[in-house]
């Protein structure tokens, strides 16, 4: 009981499914298992350890300067994106050339910034979330709604990618239709 | 000539961003169900990327591509602020209600990544107007998209009430959104099909006629 209602929480709090964050970046993990499996794992990364990083902006920054905050997080996405180059390099030529394309793709997109903005908001509204492990796990759980959402999509690809859809609607018109109907049931959950 | 006049000026109907590269469609999705807000979107969009990508065309293309990346993103961040406080003055409601989806303009995929894989690889000139092209491309989809949105989802046109019978609400959500995008896109797909469709008759009609 208690994992069906974290999994209906997960799906209701989708950065996905609810605030469309990262759609054109599903579509490419969506392709294939390979594809999913590799952006998944780098958005999560950046997702979790950049909320921790975030909080240490959100923490020492003024609220007198708080436009300058979209500058910092940009710059720690930046630190990350090199240092995660730099240790996979490290770790191998092969996980290199495997990896380098999905953390090309993962570092500045809407799924990884945006968690970092929608984090932000919602300690700002509730004082108690301000805190390093609330940012930590909400900035873990939208990498998990990342990979929900990309298996709900990965699920009806090749159907939608047929060739009985019609020409005009195959691929990204269907998948997108596909994601607002799922949308509209997660809608239902909140 | 032909390809090269596509390249330029094919942001608008060959090669949108929104429509065909699926680029900036969160804020569409989401913040793009009134006029109002696809107005403060437009005008945000169009200052953040314009000055983005020109201040970035002055970055040395010999450095790294990861680096050129992270200072694309550091640059286009740094635009954003003026933009913002500008935006306070003309846009105040509307910055509230957009929320989240004002900064991520800012490091959108046609300033971080399309910048280097196609903008940066054009001389100056044909690059501006490229760009300006993609912007008006980007901006054509938001503002039908918002007058639309609003109209069928509040009866409104820019706040004002307008006698439509037919009310959709869904519309203002984010799956009305979803929906509503890739009924876009399909739309604009077939438009675009039909359209060489003419061309390549054309073409083979004055082929035939030539011999």
């Amino acid at each position: 009981m208690f994992l069906i209602n974290d999994l209906i929480t997960l799906l209701a709090a989708n950065l996905i499914l609810s605030q469309a964050l990262g759609t054109s970046t599903i579509f490419i993990a969506a392709g294939s298992r390979k594809n999913l499996v590799g952006t998944a794992c780098v958005i999560t990364l950046f997702t979790t350890i950049g909320s921790a990083a975030a909080y240490c902006i959100d923490a020492a920054l003024p609220s007198a300067l708080s436009d300058l905050r979209l500058l910092f997080y940009t710059l720690i996405i930046g630190i990350l994106y090199v240092l995660l180059l730099t240790a996979v390099y490290f770790a191998g030529r092969s996980y290199f050339e495997d990896f380098r394309k999905y953390i090309h793709v993962s570092a500045f997109n809407c799924a990884v910034m945006g968690t970092l903005f929608t984090i932000n908001k919602r300690a700002a509204m509730d004082s108690s979330l301000f805190e390093l492990g609330e940012y930590v796990s909400a900035g873990f759980e939208a990498g998990i709604g990342f990979i929900i959402a990309a298996l709900i999509l990965t699920a009806a690809y090749r159907k939608l990618n047929s060739s009985k859809v019609p020409s005009a609607f195959r691929g990204f018109p269907a998948m997108l239709v596909y994601l607002g109907i799922i949308s509209m049931a997660v809608y239902s959950l909140k | 000539m032909n390809s090269h006049r596509k390249n330029l000026l094919g942001g608008v109907l060959h090669d949108n961003i929104v429509l065909s590269g699926l680029m900036v469609i969160s804020p569409v999705i989401i913040c793009g169900d009134t006029l109002r807000n696809a107005l403060a979107l437009i005008y945000a969009f169009s200052a953040i990327t314009f000055l983005a990508v020109l201040i970035s065309s002055f970055v040395p293309k010999k450095l790294p591509y990861t680096a050129k990346i992270i200072i694309y993103a550091l640059i286009s961040a740094a635009v954003y602020i003026p933009v913002k406080l500008a935006a306070e003055e003309f846009y105040p409601d509307s910055i509230e209600r957009i929320g989240i989806y004002y900064p991520l303009l800012a490091v959108n995929s046609l300033i971080v990544f399309q910048t280097e894989a196609k903008f940066f690889k054009m001389k100056k000139l044909d690059m501006m107007i490229s760009l300006i092209f993609c912007i008006i491309g980007f901006d054509a989809v938001m503002l039908l998209t918002g007058f639309l949105r609003e109209l069928f989802a509040y009866g409104t046109i820019n706040s004002k009430i307008v006698d439509v019978n037919t009310l959709i609400n869904g519309l203002s959500e984010p799956f009305g959104g979803f929906i509503f995008l890739g009924l876009m896109c399909g739309v604009y797909r077939f438009i675009r099909s039909l359209i060489s469709k003419n061309d390549k008759q054309l073409r083979s009609e004055a082929s035939v006629s030539d011999k």
